[in-house]
């Protein structure tokens, strides 16, 4: 696993909105499943003594972090206050912040993972599913049902088309060390290159699966970084160009980032490219 | 959102970057009013959102004399398929060298980088293909106010100092403005000092509501109709509607249409979280495109829970045409009433994309 395990604790922030309430029970579900410690505490300013299924309520994170110990943060803070909550979770401690917030302003993602880093906090995100260890932990809004524990790592641009492969490869008994949503957007804090050097480093991981997308060239700077073996597959190859498919990220920039000419050079330095994301399992077991 | 040369132009002068006199006309008689101000050399651009317009024919050069008929030429043009409705008359300066300067976000660093190269006017990225000394480049902290002095040193190499200041200014335009991109090519010099004679701004998508900017003109009237309810929706020309959560799956289900020898007709992504009611509304614009008669909803519930995503087909009331795949949050619950009411459901992407196919044929 990479990122966080069983002793993980986590706080999320904004857990009195929808999306950080359901998931908070979603999340905290998964940890008594495998035995681990969880969300232990959330963050909505202007709320503290509250609880959400059970999990203490505080203003700020620095009050969280005094009463709890916790060094990894989910923030489902609203798009145009999330920067700011990256930066306060960095600011009071925090080492992992794992940003699920779609539709924040590119120069606030900018900015808070450039804080984030002076404060040594890794950011995961934004516009992320998050981060999933099967059997370890859970942190963001994957469904954990369709993942196993196994040797594969699985690291994606894309929210739902992760699920769709960890389905795949789950179905085709292949299991996974950690599967990592970095995020669709133009600027996310950890990129395929960082994720790749974490797998690297990972005894669980024999190869990882890399899920890009229209958009930069982000994709082939990772897989150019790792000796591991790696399957691809890039999504967007009848994507019309100039049109914004979907997310801020997903794009063809004046010709640069098309998916067909990523495949290509994707091709030419000798990775697999799956055509579709049923292949990818064969793809797998072949370089493994 | 892509701002137009002048509205672009407007906002770099209001940050004290000198830009040529210039007057925005509608018709070509109006130009002639405007002549005494300009002086005797105009150039007259037409405002449309297209790339590459000077090479188009987009650019022209007039003076006093044939000013009107220019325009009048301009006026009946389209430039790239695009109808000019709006020329830009500007003063044309006495250019003494041209240079190319740009601020974008990189990606990579996820720092804003600045480009900069000596010669200016033309297409920067052949420029650097060409010789990639041509273009230097600095990556500058999003947490700083100002590109700093040993960076801009770094940048301009042996180009006057007195770019500098605009430089400086053009990096406030970029963060003041949630630019994704500020650009001017060129950047010239004269014996009156430094001008913007180009300017080009791309707005962040997700900061024109605190910019203050209300339209995206870069939608269609159905894609603005589709971001009414907060949807992602791109039309094409085939035959098959597609539904997604997420835009990597649901670009991926076009891709297997692709793939299979279909034809998407349209794309939707209905975004992370969407509820009934935008499922709803989802179904039915995609149904209402002419040509469309299936239609494919590829759903994976994180964020968004197929039960939500289940009653919002059935409040849409298009059964016999809609081919489902479900898998994740609620899964059970979602694939229950789906059933109930009839629709036909398929366990990969796969089956369903092919299935959508034989409907379609």
């Amino acid at each position: 696993m990479i990122y966080g395990d069983k002793n993980l604790g986590v706080i999320v922030q904004n857990i009195t909105g929808k999306q950080g309430t359901f998931h908070t029970e979603l999340m905290n579900a998964y940890a008594r499943e495998v035995g681990g410690r969880g969300v232990v505490a959330g963050v909505a300013p202007g709320k503290a003594g509250r609880e959400v299924h059970g999990v203490p309520v505080y203003n700020t994170v620095r009050e969280a972090l005094r009463e709890h110990d916790a060094t990894a943060s989910v923030v489902f803070v609203p798009a145009g206050a999330a920067g700011d909550a990256v930066m306060e979770a960095a600011h009071a401690g925090i080492e992992l912040a794992v940003v699920i917030t779609e539709h924040i302003p590119v120069h606030d993602a900018m900015s808070a993972i450039a804080y984030a880093k002076l404060h040594d906090c890794t950011v995961i995100g934004p516009n992320c599913p998050g981060l999933l260890s099967p059997g370890e932990c859970k942190l963001g809004i994957m469904p954990a049902h369709l993942a196993r524990r196994g040797n594969v790592g699985v690291v994606s641009r894309s929210g739902t088309l992760t699920y769709e492969v960890v389905d795949e490869l789950t179905r085709a008994g292949i299991g996974q060390s950690t599967v990592v949503g970095i995020g669709g957007d133009p600027v996310i804090g950890q990129t395929f290159v960082d994720v790749l050097a974490r797998f690297e480093e990972d005894p669980q991981t024999k190869a990882v699966v890399v899920i890009g997308e229209v958009g930069g060239n982000l994709e082939e700077e990772g897989v150019r970084s790792t000796d591991l073996p790696v399957v691809t597959y890039i999504a967007g190859v009848s994507a019309p160009p100039e049109k914004r498919m979907g997310h801020a990220g997903a794009i063809i920039e004046g010709g640069e980032g098309d998916a067909r000419s990523k495949v290509r050079r994707l091709r030419a330095l000798n990775i697999p490219v799956a055509s579709r994301p049923s292949e990818i399992p064969g793809l797998i077991r072949e370089v493994v | 959102m892509k701002l137009l040369e002048y509205e672009a132009k407007r906002v770099f002068a209001e940050y004290g970057i000198p830009v040529p006199k210039g007057v925005v006309i509608r018709a070509p008689e109006e130009v002639a009013a405007h002549l005494p101000d300009l002086g005797d050399g105009v150039v007259l651009k037409a405002q449309v959102d297209v790339g590459g317009r000077g090479k188009a024919g987009g650019v022209l050069m007039a003076d006093r004399a044939t000013a009107a008929e220019t325009a009048r030429e301009l006026f009946s043009r389209e430039i790239k398929g695009v109808p000019v409705r709006e020329i830009l008359a500007e003063e044309r300066l006495p250019i003494e060298h041209e240079y190319y300067v740009s601020i974008a976000v990189d990606r990579s660093s996820r720092q804003p980088v600045v480009l900069f190269a000596d010669a200016g006017g033309v297409e920067i990225e052949k420029m650097a293909e060409e010789d990639e000394s041509a273009v230097r480049r600095v990556v500058v902290s999003p947490l700083l106010r100002d590109i700093p002095p040993f960076l801009m040193r770094e940048l301009l190499g042996g180009a006057p100092k007195e770019l500098a200041p605009v430089i400086n200014s053009l990096y406030h335009v970029f963060q003041g403005k949630d630019a994704m991109l500020a650009e001017i090519n060129p950047l010239v010099t004269t014996a009156r000092g430094v001008y913007a004679a180009d300017a080009k701004l791309i707005i962040d998508d997700n900061a024109l509501a605190r910019q203050g900017i209300t339209v995206n003109r870069d939608l269609s009237e159905r894609e603005r109709e589709a971001e009414k309810h907060g949807f992602s929706y791109v039309e094409l020309d085939g035959t098959i509607g597609v539904i997604g959560n997420g835009a990597g799956l649901t670009m991926s289900t076009l891709d297997l249409i692709e793939f299979y020898n279909g034809r998407a007709a349209n794309f939707l992504d209905v975004g992370g979280g969407a509820d009934q009611e935008r499922v709803m509304h989802a179904v039915k614009l995609v149904a209402s495109m002419p040509g469309v008669n299936v239609i494919v909803v590829n759903l994976l519930g994180g964020i968004t829970r197929c039960d939500e995503v289940a009653k919002g087909i059935i409040a849409a009331g298009v059964a016999p045409t809609v081919i489902v795949r479900m898998a994740g949050t609620n899964e059970e619950e979602g694939r229950r009433l789906l059933a109930e009411c009839g629709y036909r459901m398929l366990e990969s992407m796969d089956a369903a994309v092919k299935a959508a196919m034989e409907v379609a044929e």
